[in-house]
């Protein structure tokens, strides 16, 4: 985490390849993950179809908590993806980084600013999109003159600063997380006449903040979640 | 447009992410939780069904039960009614049959002693001319009469004389 990564430019964009090659593998284990809890489903559910039901159920959960009516059915899928996307983009930094010629090629995606802003807009985007399908394009806005039409300016700036708190919000507690991690790190390795005690010493200060950045993320994940839910509900549901 | 490439790439992975659990793992798996939601529900359904059936059961037997016991209770009451009179009629029957018996034999008596009574004035009569006749020596009859009737007739002529 130096902030010197590899870029590939391919087509005119540009790629970094720390975020591309995180995602890839966060995305491949979350699906070998849920692919073999989800084998031979069946009504008297086994050991690993209960562990995805009670995901399942914890997002269904989120979801329903904040569209309690019919519209929450049909975000059962995304908040699950979601958060499980989200859980292990969080975690997958704080087990493994890998720092190889001077360049990051490998930590947590959602400690970049850019990906957390592509989630945080691909969730509100997807509310915009929902309120046109569910209440329609009146519907959708009349959404922005409610309660009062002189209230327009702050719902259209609330577009702005939903998203901009949404993305910030995950960005800064993981990017500050796996700074520290860095920190830490450089403290144990910093040598010295004394370096085996900062050694020991910043190898449990390390253990330690993993074990809170493990804690941090989830609940990040879930915040994440649980948010872009209320902004979606908000769009959704007729009030 | 510095990062539109890594927005790219993150937006395409997960939507075919979300795609894939979506066909191979979130779908199957709530189809399946929907499946036992609904099993539960018909089951609890049935469960309440089969229980107030039981109890409709349950009731209809004890009334059943009830019923059978006064049904009992009132085939014995008839029962001994009938028997009781039963018995009065056989009683009143033989009771009716002795006093005709009686009467019958009443009636055979007197006959009987009528009879006897008319058979022995008969008696006498032929008794008395039977007697009659041993006294008289000859049995009376009609003509016998008409010539003991002359006989005397003559005799009569006789002692008056003309021979």
């Amino acid at each position: 985490m130096n902030e010197s990564y590899p870029y590939l430019v391919l087509f005119g964009l540009r790629f970094n390849l720390a975020n591309c090659i995180a995602i890839l593998v966060s995305a491949i284990l979350i699906f070998a993950l849920v692919f073999w809890l989800s084998r031979k489903p069946a009504i008297r559910p086994g050991k690993k179809q209960n562990v995805l039901e009670y995901m399942i159920d914890f997002t269904n959960g989120i979801v329903k908590g904040a569209m309690p009516g019919p519209e929450g059915n049909r975000f059962g899928l995304l908040a699950f993806v979601l958060f499980l996307f989200v859980f292990v983009n969080n975690q997958i930094g704080l087990f493994l980084q890998i720092d190889a010629g001077g360049k990051t090629w490998f930590r947590s995606p959602t400690a970049d600013p850019i990906i957390t802003m592509t989630l945080a807009m691909t969730v509100l985007l997807l509310s915009h999109y929902f309120a046109v399908v569910f209440t329609g394009f009146k519907g959708y806005m009349k959404g922005f003159v409610s309660p009062l039409a002189f209230l327009a300016p702050i719902n259209i700036l609330e577009e702005f600063t939903n998203f901009v708190t949404l993305a910030m919000r995950l960005y800064g507690n993981i990017f500050a997380g796996e700074v520290l991690l860095l920190l830490i790190r450089s403290l144990a390795f910093s040598g010295g006449s004394m370096g085996w005690l900062s050694f020991i010493a910043g190898f449990l200060m390390e253990m330690v903040w993993q074990g809170f950045s493990v804690f941090i993320g989830s609940i990040q994940a879930y915040v994440f979640v649980t948010l872009g839910m209320v902004y979606i509900s908000h769009k959704v549901v007729p009030e | 447009m510095a990062s539109l490439g890594d927005m790219l790439f993150l937006i395409i992975t997960f939507a075919i992410l979300m795609v894939l659990v979506g066909k191979f793992a979130f779908k199957p798996v709530t189809k399946m939780m929907t499946d036992r939601q609904d099993k539960i529900t018909n089951d609890l359904d049935y469960a309440d069904n089969a229980k107030k059936q039981a109890a409709d059961l349950a009731a209809q037997r004890q009334a059943e039960l009830q019923n059978s016991q006064a049904e009992a209770v009132q085939i014995v009451n008839t029962a001994k009614a009938n028997g009781d009179k039963q018995r009065q009629a056989l009683l009143d029957q033989a009771q009716q049959e002795v006093a005709t018996l009686k009467q019958n034999a009443q009636t055979d008596i007197e006959q009987s002693k009528q009879d006897a009574l008319n058979a022995a004035k008969n008696d006498v009569a032929d008794l008395s001319v039977a007697i009659a006749t041993k006294i008289i020596g000859k049995e009376l009859n009609a003509s016998d009469q008409q010539q003991l009737i002359d006989d005397y007739i003559k005799g009569l002529g006789d002692t008056n004389g003309a021979h």
